[in-house]
């Protein structure tokens, strides 16, 4: 609890920093080339219909959402200047700022937001279905207005509205022809603050202050280059020499941060990532023997020492996570740590009585069963974490060995064809457990071949329930009081290990300043960003 | 000497000899491919981060990758035939303007290290093979041995160590300075400050091995008759090496270069890598891990028209520096 707490604390500290600085920030100059690193180089500017990691931080300067988010996970206008949610939770009427224009100079209106919710984002974004799913209709009363009808209370769907996940395009460009291969895909017009100059690819991308900005005065910075490096160690020289400006997400390796910080012109945050949330995991199958038998999948959750995976592994970023769902939710109080503690002194006598309970002793040879356990080919660490999971399970009698195979081999492994044992993972939780959570858990999520959902194939009716109701919930105590329970139910069900709330490091040069002004970090405007006077 | 006419018809039937070797390559480097388990649309949903299965139907349809091998096999040779390369879905955009984006930046690199390494490579075998054993040969063999033997990913970082970041002499990444975005003779030479640290790191290589190539057939060929021969016509040393020897050493070592064009683009991934030089080998590699099969066949198809080409400059230039070999 007093880890909470510091936290809380943390966090509030934090948001008083940017907001000094913001208010600060009014009479800021202008000028100035930021180059940030993103890697790897984005598959495509199309931010409506992909979500791939890298795309989010460049579409995110062209594109607005209707809403934006502070530190406390509340919405703020953007786009919509004000919003109403009728006392059903079947009504939100956005009312839209009326000075906004597209970077070819048209009026930005409510036909643009029907469009690019119910043409675009609900039938071809990735997530865009769930997020938009009870929306029946969005009614234009005039140019300004924009009344969404939804079928169902849908509690979740104003966290899902932020440039990254729900970008507001033209229906005048994009409406024409077809999305698939539209030759504005890559050349995006929107209403943010920089327009879309050119993208040489292998190499970066360019972005021009938008001079009509409706934001008063911003754009501080001229230009924004994206600048793409393959190498981990020729970013990290890139950004000592000042060559690249900012770099988040795994762009820095773990092990470069701390002597990035060190450095007089360079600073590391772990701030701006609240809205992603991810957690690492260890994935069970469920379906097999012996991760079938929940006393087996308990005694490996007591079996893993979190900390020593986050100092050891992740170079301490991260926080030892206690359920599905992650404690930045704490700010709405949908979070809660009241449930099962795995994270104890004495996890592997735990574990050891757990496995003899279960039916599976030691044999002569001190071994109990024998599992394959999968790594996730996203970078080094993982190979690493999967070292240390294979030692803690021989310390309790299982015996393991690794496997590494490439991305697309992995995904169909563990998401279309289900032929594995134990593999680990991290997840996104997103903004709300229905767009982020619930994907891992809920029966319905069982769908092989769609990618990072439930996997494992947990399934109870009991869980199903509970998030089916938290999905209409509207009552902000009751929807928390419901996830509470559903925390308690998935931890002692404990079809994952959580184990730890991933922490990502942004380093950036201090002489540039208000970058991270959110909970999305880059991937935001960075409209406020300036220079140091 | 072969006349213009004669070039010209084993130019022409070359090249139409290539037409079927090209296509063999095309339908073999397509069934590899298949047997890679996972497709782009697997890949693309997992950098999404998640997707709706209607998501993933909708891009399988649109890739082609509903259709049955055979008929995306036939629907490619075909297109390939019509020199259409096909569409990249992960980029958005034809896979010819894909290519020929970075066409220009392989092409530079590998025409810089192919120059710098036979130059240098050619020289300095000359040098050592000259006082063989000598103060001179010895250096020159043990760099080349400690050259050839260095990772070349570790030659890039420690260049980048010693003249990007303890002296400030070159820039560390990228072709061009992406902040600046000069014009004119100002990127001409930007890029140029930018080639440097990439062509020498490829360059030292490739240097080491011709080098090593080059001692060993000038050693060979200084005990043949037609040496012995010139010396006994009283000419000097210099007339010696540099109109006999050179001229017979040195077709070795353009047969070595012309074979390492290809290794040369494979080879060139490390560097494009560590440097970020926009090059094709780059985009090959990542387009493996993304199964953006149409983008790394359209690679593959313009690799091995590459190879055959300079093949065939290659035997070309046998023509010139040995005027006894003739066409048949």
């Amino acid at each position: 609890m007093n880890m909470i707490r510091k936290l809380f604390i943390a966090g509030f500290a934090a948001a008083a920093v940017v907001g000094f600085s913001v208010s600060q920030s009014n009479a800021q100059e202008r000028g100035g080339t930021l180059v940030m690193l993103v890697q790897p180089e984005p598959p495509t500017l199309a931010s409506y219909v992909s979500t791939s990691g890298p795309v989010g931080q460049v579409a995110t300067k062209v594109f607005d959402g209707l809403l934006e988010y502070d530190f406390d996970l509340e919405p703020q206008p953007s786009l919509a200047e004000s919003w109403t949610v009728s006392d059903d939770g079947k009504t939100i009427t956005f009312n839209l700022r009326q000075d906004v224009t597209f970077h070819d100079g048209e009026p930005f209106t409510s036909a643009d937001v029907q469009f690019s919710i119910m043409d675009v984002l609900k039938q071809r974004h990735p997530r865009g279905p769930l997020t938009f799913k009870e929306v029946t209709e969005i009614e234009t009363p005039d140019d300004h207005t924009a009344i969404l009808h939804l079928a169902n209370p849908a509690p979740y769907l104003l966290m899902g509205l932020s440039s990254y996940e729900s970008p507001m395009i033209p229906k005048h460009i994009y409406g024409e022809g077809t999305l698939d291969d539209h030759p504005n895909a890559n050349e995006p017009i929107g209403t943010g603050a920089f327009t879309f100059v050119e993208w040489r690819r292998g190499q970066y991308m360019r972005f021009d202050r938008n001079a009509n900005y409706w934001k008063e005065g911003q754009p501080y910075l001229d230009r924004i280059v994206a600048s793409f490096i393959p190498d981990s160690s020729t970013r990290t020289a890139a950004l000592e020499l000042e060559e690249a400006h900012i770099a988040g997400f795994g762009a820095v390796p773990y092990s470069d941060v701390n002597s990035l910080d060190a450095l007089p012109h360079l600073e590391a945050t772990t701030s701006g990532y609240q809205m992603q949330a991810p957690i690492v995991q260890l994935d069970f199958n469920t379906r097999r023997e012996p991760f079938d038998n929940q006393k087996v999948r308990q005694a490996i959750s007591y079996a893993i020492d979190r900390q020593f995976v986050i100092d050891n592994v992740w170079f301490g970023f991260g926080k030892a996570a206690t359920g599905p769902i992650s404690s930045v939710f704490a700010v709405t109080g949908m979070y809660t740590d009241d449930v099962r503690e795995y994270n104890v002194e004495n996890g592997q006598e735990i574990a050891e009585q757990l496995l003899d309970e279960a039916g599976y002793p030691r044999d002569d040879n001190g071994i109990r069963f024998s599992i394959v356990h999968d790594i996730t080919p996203y970078g080094e660490e993982w190979q690493r974490y999967g070292e240390y999971t294979r030692e803690a399970l021989r310390n309790i009698g299982i015996e393991v060995r690794l496997r590494t195979e490439d991305v697309p081999t992995w995904l169909r492994r563990i998401y279309t064809d289900y032929d594995f044992d134990l593999t680990n993972n991290w997840i996104q939780t997103l903004a709300d457990p229905v767009i982020g959570a619930h994907r891992l858990y809920h029966s319905d999520q069982i769908r092989p071949g769609t990618v990072f959902v439930n996997g494992s194939g947990w399934s109870s009716p009991e869980t199903d329930e509970l998030m089916d109701r938290a999905a209409i919930e509207v009552d902000q105590d009751r929807r928390n009081a419901i996830y509470h329970e559903l925390q308690q139910k998935l931890v002692e069900a404990a079809p994952y290990v959580w184990v730890h709330e991933l922490q990502f490091a942004t380093v950036y040069n201090n002489n540039f300043q208000d970058l991270i002004v959110s909970p999305l970090g880059i991937y935001t405007s960075f409209s406020e960003a300036h220079q140091a006077q | 000497v072969s006349s213009p006419i004669a070039v010209f018809r084993y130019l022409a039937r070359r090249l139409l000899q290539a037409v079927p070797i090209i296509l063999g390559i095309v339908v073999l480097n397509f069934l590899l491919l298949q047997l890679a388990p996972g497709d782009a649309a697997d890949v693309l949903a997992g950098e999404a981060g998640s997707a709706t299965p209607e998501y993933m139907e909708q891009l399988r349809r649109r890739f082609g990758l509903d259709q049955p091998v055979y008929v995306q096999l036939l629907l490619y040779v075909k297109n390939v035939i019509t020199f259409n390369l096909g569409f990249s879905f992960r980029h958005n955009m034809p896979v010819l303007n894909l290519i020929l984006d970075r066409l220009g930046p392989t092409l530079l690199l590998m025409l810089t290290t192919l120059v710098l390494s036979v130059g240098f490579g050619v020289l300095l075998g000359l040098l050592a093979a000259m006082r063989v054993h000598g103060w001179r040969d010895t250096l020159i063999s043990i760099t080349a041995i400690i050259a050839y033997a260095t990772p070349l990913f570790w030659i890039g970082l420690m260049l980048i160590l010693l003249f990007s970041i303890t002296l400030r002499w070159f820039p560390a990444s990228g072709m061009e300075s992406v902040a600046a975005f000069h014009e004119g003779w100002d990127r001409v030479v930007d890029i140029a400050w930018h080639l440097v640290l990439p062509a020498v790191s490829l360059s030292l290589f490739y240097m080491a091995l011709y080098t090593r190539l080059m001692r060993a057939t000038v050693l060979e060929q200084q005990g043949k008759d037609y040496v012995v021969t010139a010396r006994a016509k009283g000419l000097t040393e210099s007339q010696v090496t540099f109109r006999h020897i050179l001229r017979n050493a040195v077709l070795p070592v353009v047969t070595m270069a012309g074979i390492q064009v290809a290794g040369l683009l494979g080879g060139s991934v490390i560097i494009e890598s560590v440097f970020g030089w926009p090059g094709l080998g780059l985009l090959a590699y990542q387009s493996l891990f993304a199964r953006d099969f149409n983008l790394l066949l359209g690679i593959f198809f313009f690799s091995a028209c590459l190879v055959v080409i300079v093949n065939l400059i290659v035997d070309l230039l046998y023509l010139l520096l040995d005027p006894r070999i003739e066409l048949r």
